[in-house]
């Protein structure tokens, strides 16, 4: 593997994306491409700015809309405008930026880019070969098309919700906006798939990505399963119709109120007969009806009441040595705390240090991938809204100074 | 319902060839890549891959895999023995005609077959080489025993999932695979574009835990600022150190409703709509930010979330948010799976499709996850075992005659 920390290969260099999208999803398909060399330009607006630039944390004093560290999270790498899209020359600016720009992606309502003269069939009009892709929460069409919602709600629609819980109580969710990590990745593997098309056929093209539909996607068979046989999946707490035992279990640290738990996945035979080699089980490694998955999915019971008992006398970092040094799958459910200090994130330098003017010095994560020959450098902070706003208007779109200066004085720039 | 008549135009991969010899972790990332219309080989072991006998089944018997119909849609099937000398060669053979390579492997398994990244980057320069594994090639835990369940747990997630009497919790779908798939491909997409630059492969190294850690929100944030530990806490939003309810029971199963302050002025003028004759102060709760200063007390949260679910529950979930989102109130049913089959909204655009497998016969499944206009996502039954194993070896052969081979 190549020394990350070398200046790093800038893979999209020459790419630009004019990101009209906002909050999660679309946001972060571009910053991933901004990692890797895309210049990403955020359309923004102070009238309505994007809502994580007015969220939390905030690390400083800093109360403007340039305070927070969520909204750095999703636009580290990127340029910056705010133009009024409500002013009558709004769009004739941004066509401009269109003008010298390969991707397009939006979120708004669906109609609102058509509304503007900014649709699919006006932006490639201004350039031919744009990739356009829109990442509406249900799609551009079909009665639901302007329903609202965001991660967190959109996750009840698409059935994660629903399979997350305990089977004696409601379904819980995830309690963050989960679809949004997996929207991103179908819109940038779309995003990315259209741009290699257009290399060989010079030809660009329109995705409607539906934010429901793409995030089925991780449903397994789910939905096969229910069309075909009418079936429907349910909530298993932590245990798995294929495996036993399988669960989250309590450890001695946890009356100190620290919330210890440790997982412990036996997915083999083998793993059935280490685990009870090191809980001093004789009686379980004899047990012919344990042997074997059936046996122990029936006994899951009593299974998860002895292996509570056990972990409960051991701290979790005793459970996780004893375990894996015989080869069974167990690792603390890690607090947030445990992410940001875990020793194998620490090797693989995942938490990307980033400084900024008003946020001040914080991590944020890096991708989860790692590229042996083009490892990206470290992306540039976020940036300040408009921050670009002489760059971009002047060098990119070719207004002159006086031009410039009047888009300022009519308020169409912000 | 739509029938599928997308096969004419080709898919935007279709240039490409991919080799698949991932487990379930990787399943996903090659059926996306196979809807986007790449040539997906899957490689089997000789008994057929493990998962083709996983749950649930169309009929009564272990070979109507819906699983596998779903997560292999689109692929073509290859059986090989890799600890057979003959056919790893046939792999390394192949590995020349392919653009990407997938596998899951602990850290230098493939490697000790001689198929390593480095071993075939000698003869498959051009092979890009897609590492699937719960914690990355090197590093203290590279070697750890893991599952689905261990990778959820090891990014942190499960801290923020269930409710706070009970353990921290996953999804009862295997969500840190999947997550860890849908990184691959985007990371697979990139070492492609990557090779336009260079001409050459290279090996890319995806960790389960990274794709788990890189989901938790602000969670992480509000750790690092202020020592904040963000905990789970049920069917609600986990924000730093206070919570907002989501999750509400209505007369035939549950919905989601966040209360965002800007929400609140609507559900108002909706409940009155609709006769309900709200008591709360919407322009209070207007002004109440979640991330902000004024907090409202234990008491007034109480009451208005007991005035919302005694609103929720008189209804249900489908009537809620027809009803709801006409007031553009963000509320949503909490969906089973039967009912997103049932979705007015993906019947209108027609996201199931009917197709023919060659084992199970006509299904319906889900069609394109995204619609793209140039190029569009083909939906293609499963392969049976080994399907293609003929043309495939035949080509290989074909390979092995031309004169500059290198053997």
């Amino acid at each position: 593997m190549t020394d990350r920390n070398t200046p790093g290969a800038r893979v999209f260099d020459g790419v630009r994306i004019a990101d009209f999208a906002w909050v999660g999803v679309g946001p972060n398909a571009s910053m991933q491409m901004a990692f890797h060399g895309a210049e990403a330009i955020r359309v923004e607006s102070s009238q309505r700015p994007d809502t994580f630039r007015s969220g939390g944390p905030r690390p400083t004093d800093d109360r403007s809309l340039d305070g927070s560290a969520y909204f750095a999270k999703f636009n580290r790498g990127k340029r910056s405008v705010a133009i009024n899209l409500a002013h009558p020359r709004g769009p004739e600016v941004a066509a401009r930026l269109i003008a010298v720009s390969d991707i397009v992606t939006e979120s708004f309502a669906p109609g609102f880019m058509q509304r503007i003269g900014l649709g699919y069939d006006a932006v490639r009009q201004i350039k031919p070969n744009i990739i356009m892709c829109s990442m509406s929460m249900e799609g551009q069409t079909g009665p639901h098309a302007k329903f609202r919602g965001f991660g967190l709600t959109l996750q009840a629609t698409t059935g994660i919700t629903g399979v997350t819980g305990w089977p004696d109580r409601p379904p819980v969710g995830t309690g963050v906006a989960y679809t949004d990590w997996v929207a991103t990745h179908v819109a940038l593997i779309g995003i990315l798939a259209a741009l290699d098309h257009r290399r060989r056929s010079g030809q660009g093209q329109y995705i409607d990505l539906s934010q429901f539909e793409a995030s089925t996607l991780v449903l397994d068979a789910g939905l096969i399963d229910a069309a075909n046989t009418g079936r429907t999946a349910r909530p298993l707490g932590n245990r798995d119709t294929r495996f036993a035992p399988h669960g989250v279990y309590p450890c001695a640290d946890d009356p100190s109120g620290s919330d210890r738990w440790v997982a412990i996945a036996i997915t083999t035979d083998a793993q059935w007969r280490a685990l009870a080699q090191t809980m001093n089980r004789a009686d379980w490694l004899s047990s012919a009806t344990l042997r074997k998955t059936t046996g122990r999915l029936s006994a899951q019971d009593e299974l998860d009441a002895e292996i509570s008992a056990w972990t409960s006398q051991r701290t979790v970092d005793a459970v996780e040595q004893l375990l894996q040094a015989v080869g069974v799958p167990a690792h603390r459910a890690a607090s947030v705390r445990d992410a940001h200090e875990d020793p194998q994130l620490a090797h693989r330098q995942h938490w990307w240090p980033s400084d900024h003017p008003t946020i001040g010095a914080m991590s944020y994560e890096s991708p989860a991938w790692r590229l042996s020959d083009t490892p990206p450098p470290r992306p540039r902070r976020a940036p300040l809204l408009g921050e670009d706003a002489a760059y971009v208007y002047r060098e990119l779109c070719g207004y002159s100074e006086s031009e410039f200066q009047q888009l300022i004085i009519e308020g169409v720039v912000e | 319902m739509s029938q599928d008549a997308s096969h004419e135009i080709q898919g935007a991969l279709a240039p490409y060839r991919i080799i698949d010899l991932t487990a379930e972790i990787g399943a996903l990332t090659t059926m996306v890549l196979a809807g986007l219309g790449a040539d997906v080989i899957r490689v089997e072991p000789p008994g057929g891959h493990p998962s083709r006998r996983r749950g649930p089944m169309l009929r009564d018997d272990d070979g109507s895999s819906l699983y596998w119909a779903q997560m292999n849609a689109g692929k073509r099937s290859i059986t090989l023995d890799l600890d057979d000398a003959g056919d790893r060669e046939h792999l390394r053979t192949l590995s020349e005609t392919a653009d990407f390579l997938f596998e899951s492997d602990a850290p230098g398994v493939m490697t000790s077959r001689g198929l390593g990244y480095g071993n075939l980057h000698e003869r498959a320069p051009q092979l890009i080489y897609v590492s699937l594994t719960p914690f990355g090639q090197d590093g203290p835990k590279a070697h750890w025993a893991a599952s689905d369940l261990i990778g959820h747990v090891s990014g942190g997630l499960s801290s923020l999932v269930g409710d706070p009497d009970r353990a921290p919790l996953r999804p009862s779908v295997e969500q840190a695979y999947n997550i860890t798939a849908l990184n691959a491909a985007s990371a697979a997409m990139i070492a492609l574009h990557a090779r336009h630059l260079t001409s050459l492969g290279q090996h890319v190294d995806v960790s389960m835990q990274a794709a788990m850690a890189n989901t938790l929100g602000n969670a992480r944030l509000y750790w690092e600022m202020d020592q904040i530990l963000t905990k789970r806490a049920g069917g609600a939003r986990a924000f730093a150190d206070r919570a907002t309810r989501i999750i509400y029971p209505c007369a035939d199963g549950y919905v989601a409703f966040v209360r965002v302050p800007a929400s609140m002025p609507r559900l108002h003028r909706w409940m009155t709509a609709v006769g309900a004759e709200p008591r709360f102060d919407a322009e209070y709760w207007a002004s109440v930010s979640i991330a902000g200063d004024r907090l409202p007390s234990d008491d007034e949260i109480e009451a208005l979330e007991s005035e919302i679910e005694h609103f929720f529950i008189a209804r249900g979930a489908q009537e809620l948010y027809e009803s709801g989102q006409s007031f553009s109130v963000m509320i949503c049913p909490v969906n089973t799976m039967r009912d997103i089959v049932d979705s007015p909204q993906l019947a209108a655009r027609a996201f199931f499709c009917e197709i023919e497998d060659p084992a199970l016969g006509r299904l319906t499944v889900p069609g394109a996850p995204l619609q793209m206009s140039a190029t569009p996502w083909q939906t293609r039954p499963a392969p049976t075992r080994g399907q293609d194993q003929d043309e495939i070896l035949d080509e290989l052969a074909q390979i092995r005659k031309e004169p500059d081979h290198a053997e």
